[in-house]
């Protein structure tokens, strides 16, 4: 096949040593090689994956303890100390730990969990078995982005035991907090490592996704155009063109920012005066600037954390509705548009920085067409599940969970997308509601939505679907009652980032609401344990896998063995004829995307097994035997 | 295997790529093209040396050298880096991203304008003070520099000296 | 629907998967696109400076700042960084003419050829060090400019801040470019790319140092002319 002939050429050509190439052949591998510095597209993912999850717990925990402090402002919470040390006095979280606490919660959900743990584990499970091809393009590199993700992670962790503690200056870290080294205790060794940290995390992601890229674009299998791919693959394709046109800016920005920290210029300080430090001998700097090209990447991010979940949500709405996704050109077009749109829109973060009036209403208008293509896809998903034959399984649940917060948060961002109503609500909590429905929820989801489904295919074993409902309902209701009051505290005036409320008479009325979002946010994150528990139980004990297409899916990961090894297709890598949405067809529940056109009737394509249906005996035993 | 053989020849066909002697032709060609702008830039830029800052034919012919510029990443990246010899798709794929700089660069420089204007306006001091005359030797926050670093200065990309101009910025960079 | 019919018809196209649409092995295409994403990170450094020109009233006068050539004590703007200009633009063209030797597996011409690049390259370093050194010795660095704006009005560091962390990127370039035609001159030596049957790793490295080339178009007209 050609596709292997590109993938052995490739193989021979990045690996001097040239060992690469036999990892096809099923040979021995030591547990280090086949589990930790796996090259197997399949563990790489799953190692983002289950690296992700932790972050997400910490994460979370985080966003717990910050909420306690708004919450109960006056309660002392003796266990506190015993859990964060001198970062708690007396059972009260210190101010600045509750910076650091919100600035690093920001910071790793974004970074850590929504790009890494999702567009990394499904980017890197899903291109391949989704295009039909043995592996990435460069496996090599593939798992050296996962070590320097991994790096990055350590280097995160390692600054929460620093002295002085981590980074508090907010996700963003604008200068001059980040800057200047004495501008806040968390600004000291904190901001360095957080630097360290994101500048690993930077290129991390550029390997991946020029791989991401390169194997999309070059290794798709016989007859796998670019327009059947599934929507998936799209999503994470997407993602990795936004990631690597934009990260590089972000880091262009930091190799500034480390310049004003340690060697004297003043790249984003202007002559200011500092209580302690005295004037600033600093000249012609411009923090605006910081802002501008974090922006450039800021922006994009948050499709970057978005496209994959849409591409999954798509996928999984149209196998779980029976139907085909409705308008799938409509959909790949509006994503594009989102990917063009995203680098054209940054400075609407920075309506309030004395930016260019007249500047910032061509990004006003910029922004607000975004609004067509979200759109588009609201419309398409909606339409993709009427009158269909919806499956309720715990993945279509969480992505029919997706559309709605979707819409709940994208609604907002029409408004604060507008300069106009944006001076009022800027760095309101108005911004967080907005943000953490439409993107942080919302992406949350759509990477449930992904374990979900493809938790059979990657560890050949389902998940509990009782504890699934019981963990999406308690998730999207609570998602919701944390979120939605913050709008109204938000249009108050009630500024976000402050460490407590309790001094302004005008925000004494929402003492009460903030302790209802707190008690709602600590029961919501002790439902993500009924999913820890799910997932690392259904890892182990499981209800195995009986065929090889449980979900009756036409895409082609389905094709491929239960716990299938490295190379994916034990024989020759399937040619496909068709779009990956044929369901409910000319009298067919499903037609797979390798049956070819007009053959819909033939014996040998819709016999159990070809298309995968049929139920075989003690599968993992079997392949473990052929595999020994 | 035939696509193998097809890449080796790096995607041309085999009359092309091994008409050696037209391939360095254009080579020397283009070589000789990148010479003469960048002759013509320096030409332009004696020119323009005298020239007030500020002057309108001043700014003209920075927007003439720059216009150069782009006719000479033109020759390097079509010819040098072989992006014309590639297939329409592959050119596509690389050109076309490349526009997202027009609005990058016009919202970047837009708004350092601004900055300036508005600053400019809301704070008349600042004007002022950029209409000092600089004092030589350099004596606010610059002196104390050169002395003490000049050994370090030996490997400037490796370990750049920390360059604490003065007591005030040695205490940040701590 | 009329959608999915459209979909179905089999229509082999560059794009129908199996191949190639553009008729690279995929290292080429990832060092594409990884010199598009670099060229992001040159372009946002060099837009940068751009946006803190135009934020700052007045500027030094490239030509005062930059006007000595070695060995010669009179008054030399744009000599010196013109030859550094010629010398990178010569080392592109040995380069693209190792590239070419190696399409014709012509493994003498590639050895010569590359090493005329890398004596190119070593001598671009050099002179930036000198630059440097020179520019050090008049109280230039980051964080310390002596050069008046060009009406004698004081000046920001920036100037300084910006030209050397720019043309120190570039340098770090450069230098990783020597250093990877150096690897490539190895395992041309060693008869690797001769035994492998392609010299398409020369032809990846070809594209970076060509990329650093194209970043030194930029950057020169950007300090030094404008």
């Amino acid at each position: 096949m050609n596709n292997e002939a590109v993938l052995q050429a490739g193989a021979a050509t990045l690996h001097v040593a040239g060992d690469h190439g036999e990892a096809h052949h099923h040979h021995k591998q030591s547990f280090i090689t086949k589990y930790i510095f796996s090259q197997d597209h399949k563990t790489i993912g799953k190692q983002f994956l289950i690296t992700g999850i932790i972050w997400a717990l910490i994460g979370g925990f985080m966003s717990v303890l910050f909420r306690l402090q708004l919450g109960f402002p006056d309660t002392s919470f003796p266990w506190l100390s015993t859990v964060i040390g001198h970062w708690a006095k007396d059972g009260h979280i210190t101010a600045e730990a509750y910076y650091s606490l919100t600035t690093i919660h920001g910071t790793v959900m974004i970074f850590f969990v929504l790009t890494g743990g999702l567009s990394g584990t499904f980017a890197n499970f899903l291109i391949p078995l989704q295009i039909g091809a043995r592996d990435m393009a460069s496996p090599l590199m593939n798992m050296l982005s996962y070590w320097f993700f991994f790096t990055a992670s350590v280097i995160m962790l390692s600054s929460f035991f620093v002295e002085t503690g981590p980074f508090a200056g907010g996700w963003t870290a604008y200068p001059p907090l980040s800057a200047l080294g004495d501008a806040s205790p968390g600004s000291k060794t904190g901001m360095d490592l957080w630097l360290a940290s994101l500048i690993l995390f930077v290129v991390s992601q550029l390997l991946a996704g020029l791989n991401y890229i390169s194997t999309v674009l070059n290794m798709r299998t016989k007859g796998m155009s670019m327009m059947r791919m599934p929507l998936s693959t799209w999503g994470v394709f997407l993602q990795a063109v936004l990631g690597v046109l934009s990260f590089p800016v972000l880091f262009a920005g930091f190799i500034l920012l480390i310049f004003d920290r340690h060697f004297g210029t003043s790249f984003y300080l202007s002559d200011i005066y500092i209580q302690g430090v005295g004037a600033l001998p600093h000249e012609g700097g411009n923090a605006i600037l910081y802002q501008h090209l974090f922006w450039f990447l800021g922006h994009p991010e948050v499709y970057i954390v978005i496209l994959p979940a849409m591409g999954i949500v798509s996928e999984v709405m149209s196998t779980n509705g029976r139907k085909p996704i409705f308008g799938y050109s409509a959909m790949v077009m509006s994503m594009f548009a989102i990917v063009v749109l995203a680098f054209l829109v940054w400075a609407h973060h920075m309506f309030v920085t004395g930016m260019n009036p007249f500047l910032g209403s061509i990004f006003v208008l910029l922004t607000l067409l975004i609004a067509v293509p979200s759109a588009i896809k609201v419309f398409n998903w909606l339409t993709t599940l009427w009158k269909g034959n919806l499956r309720f399984t715990p993945g279509m649940l969480f992505a029919i969970g997706f559309v709605s917060v979707f819409i709940s948060g994208g609604l907002t961002g029409i408004y604060t997308g507008n300069s106009a109503i944006d001076i009022h609500i800027h760095d309101t909590y108005f911004i967080i509601a907005h943000f953490h429905l439409v993107m942080g929820v919302a992406a949350f989801f759509g990477m449930f939505c992904g374990v979900y489904h493809w938790f059979p295919k990657m560890y050949g074993r389902h998940m509990n679907n009782t504890l699934g409902y019981i963990h999406f309902w308690v998730t999207l209701v609570g998602a919701y009652l944390i979120f939605w009051p913050m709008h109204y505290e938000g249009l108050a005036g009630m500024p976000r980032r402050y460490y407590d409320y309790s001094s302004w008479e005008s925000f004494k009325q929402f003492v009460e609401l903030n302790r209802f979002i707190s008690i709602c946010v600590i029961i919501t994150f002790a439902a993500q344990f009924l999913f820890l528990f799910n997932f690392f139980h259904s890892i182990f004990k499981g209800r195995k896998l009986t065929v090889k297409n449980p979900w009756k899916s036409n895409a082609l990961e389905w094709t491929t063995p239960i716990n299938v090894g490295h190379g994916n297709w034990p024989g020759e890598i399937p040619e496909v004829h068709r779009w990956p949405y044929d369901y409910s067809k000319d009298g067919h529940d499903f037609i797979p995307q390798t049956v070819p056109v007009g053959e819909e009737d033939n014996p040998l394509y819709t016999s159990a097994e070809f298309t995968g249906i049929k139920v075989e005996e003690e599968p993992a035993k079997a392949h473990k035997k052929a595999h020994a | 295997m035939s696509n193998l053989e097809q890449l080796e020849s790096g995607g041309h066909t085999h009359a092309h790529a091994f008409d050696s002697k037209k391939v360095k032709r254009e080579i020397w060609r283009i070589t000789l093209y990148l010479s003469i702008l960048t002759v013509v830039e320096l030409i332009l830029g004696f020119i323009m040396m005298p020239w007030p800052e500020d002057s309108l034919k001043r700014h003209l012919v920075k927007g003439l050298v720059m216009a150069l510029m782009l006719w000479k990443a033109f020759y390097i990246i079509g010819y040098f880096m072989h992006l014309r010899h590639e297939v329409r798709n592959m050119i596509m794929v690389i050109s076309i991203p490349s526009i997202l700089f027009v609005w990058f660069i016009a919202a970047f420089l837009g708004d350092g304008q601004s900055y300036k204007d508005l600053r400019a306006r809301m704070d008349p001091y600042h004007v002022e003070h950029a209409q000092l005359p600089m004092e030589f030797p350099a004596e606010e926050g610059h002196e104390g520099h050169e002395t003490p670093e000049v050994h370090k200065m030996e490997a400037p990309a490796a370990t750049p000296a920390p360059a604490a101009a003065g007591t005030d910025t040695s205490k940040k960079a701590e | 629907m009329a959608h999915t019919a459209a979909i179905h018809t089999e229509k082999p196209s560059k794009w129908s998967g199996g191949s190639s649409p553009f008729k690279v092995e995929y290292g080429k295409l990832m060092m594409w696109f990884f010199l598009l994403s670099d060229s992001f990170t040159f372009g946002a450094l060099l837009i940068s400076y751009g946006t803190t020109r135009f934020a700052t009233i007045g500027w030094p006068d490239p030509n005062v700042a930059f006007n000595k050539f070695p060995g010669i004590s009179a008054n030399a703007p744009l000599a010196f960084v013109s030859l550094m200009t010629f010398i990178l633009i010569i080392s592109s063209v040995t380069m693209v003419l190792a590239v070419q030797a190696g399409k014709e597996m012509n493994k003498k011409d590639v050895v010569r050829y590359l090493i005329l690049t890398i004596i190119g390259g070593l001598i671009f370093l050099g002179c930036q060090a000198w630059e440097w050194t020179h520019l050090f010795h008049e109280g230039a660095w980051w964080g310390a400019n002596p050069f008046a704006n060009s009406n004698g009005t004081q000046s920001t560091q920036n100037f300084t801040n910006f030209f050397f962390t720019i043309t120190g990127f570039h340098g770090f370039h450069v230098f990783s470019g020597v250093c990877i035609n150096v690897i490539m001159l190895i395992m041309t030596l060693c008869n690797k790319f001769e035994q492998r049957g392609h010299y398409l790793m020369i032809e990846k490295a070809g594209l970076y140092w060509h990329f650093v080339d194209l970043v030194w178009v930029f950057v020169f007209t950007c300090f030094y002319l404008v």
